[in-house]
């Protein structure tokens, strides 16, 4: 009975943040939003007893990718007019929703073909996570680690600023000055 | 506390990224929806996980937080990207691929 209360509570922030992301006309209250239903999701990670999945969410997913998306959301300070004019957000979302309604159902109904109950196994502890990983999944985990580096090395790329159009401006300068 | 409570979840969940990513145009909308659909997956391995006692569930969903943080990183530069190439975090400015350069 209190487990199922808790997770009423867990899936309620999760829902309730999920839909005020996407219902939020400010961009910092949809980040707020996507904050709430990340913590949470962290509760329900260790409601599954795998607290080391539950400890990992809080420290990357909303230790490092909502704060890092709250300050770009802050840092890159969209103007009102740089904003898109949604007028029928909220019928857009509601007609979306209908069409995906039958989407959701049909991926439920798939899902519950699988056992409807947990098995008694023991808490996924840091151990025999660890295990598993450095046993089975080496490899995967050090193609993570160069997808890491390379997404890393290409936001950098990305963000840096491009010098292109300021080159060919003070080229054309220097051309016009050396015309004469 | 069943399996199907939390699949249920997940299916919502999914269901919710995949409305904002259509109806929204905003560019930060769009990266936390596909964020969203990101986790609700991950919450699904992580439930399979346990019903199907096996540990190579929560390793993927371990894997997949990385991947995530990854396209975090990438996204949100771009978005900066764009923003200071055309003034704008609408994502209907961005059509040449599907519209050509004439319209813009």
């Amino acid at each position: 009975m209190l487990e199922i209360s808790i997770f009423s509570i867990l899936a309620l922030f999760m829902i309730g943040g999920s839909i005020a992301m996407i219902s939020n006309k400010q961009t910092v209250f949809a980040a707020f939003g996507f904050l709430v239903a990340m913590i949470a999701l962290a509760g329900l990670f260790a409601m599954l007893n795998s607290q080391f999945l539950a400890i990992a969410q809080i420290l990357v997913s909303v230790g490092a990718v909502v704060v890092l998306s709250m300050l770009t959301i802050l840092t890159v300070n969209a103007q009102s007019k740089s904003l898109p004019q949604e007028p029928n957000k909220t019928k857009w979302i509601i007609l979306t929703s209908i069409l995906v309604a039958p989407f959701t159902i049909l991926l439920y109904k798939t899902l519950t073909t699988l056992p409807d109950h947990f098995s008694t196994m023991e808490t996924i502890n840091t151990k025999v996570l660890g295990k598993e990983m450095f046993s089975h999944w080496v490899l995967p985990f050090e193609i993570l680690s160069i997808l890491l580096l390379s997404a890393m090395v290409g936001a950098i790329v990305i963000a840096r600023k491009s010098k292109k159009k300021e080159d060919n401006t003070t080229q054309t300068n220097s051309r016009e000055r050396s015309r004469p | 506390m069943t399996p199907d409570m939390f699949f249920l979840l997940a299916s919502i969940l999914f269901s919710i990224g995949l409305v904002g990513l259509v109806s929204r145009k905003n560019l930060f909308v769009l990266y936390m929806s596909i964020e969203l659909m990101l986790s609700s997956v991950s919450l699904l391995l992580a439930t399979l996980s346990k019903v199907l006692d096996d540990t190579s569930g929560s390793v993927m969903a371990l894997l997949m937080i990385g991947v995530i943080a990854a396209e975090a990183a990438v996204f949100l530069a771009m978005i900066i990207h764009l923003y200071r190439e055309n003034r704008t975090i609408d994502s209907d400015t961005f059509h040449t691929l599907s519209q050509g350069e004439n319209n813009a």
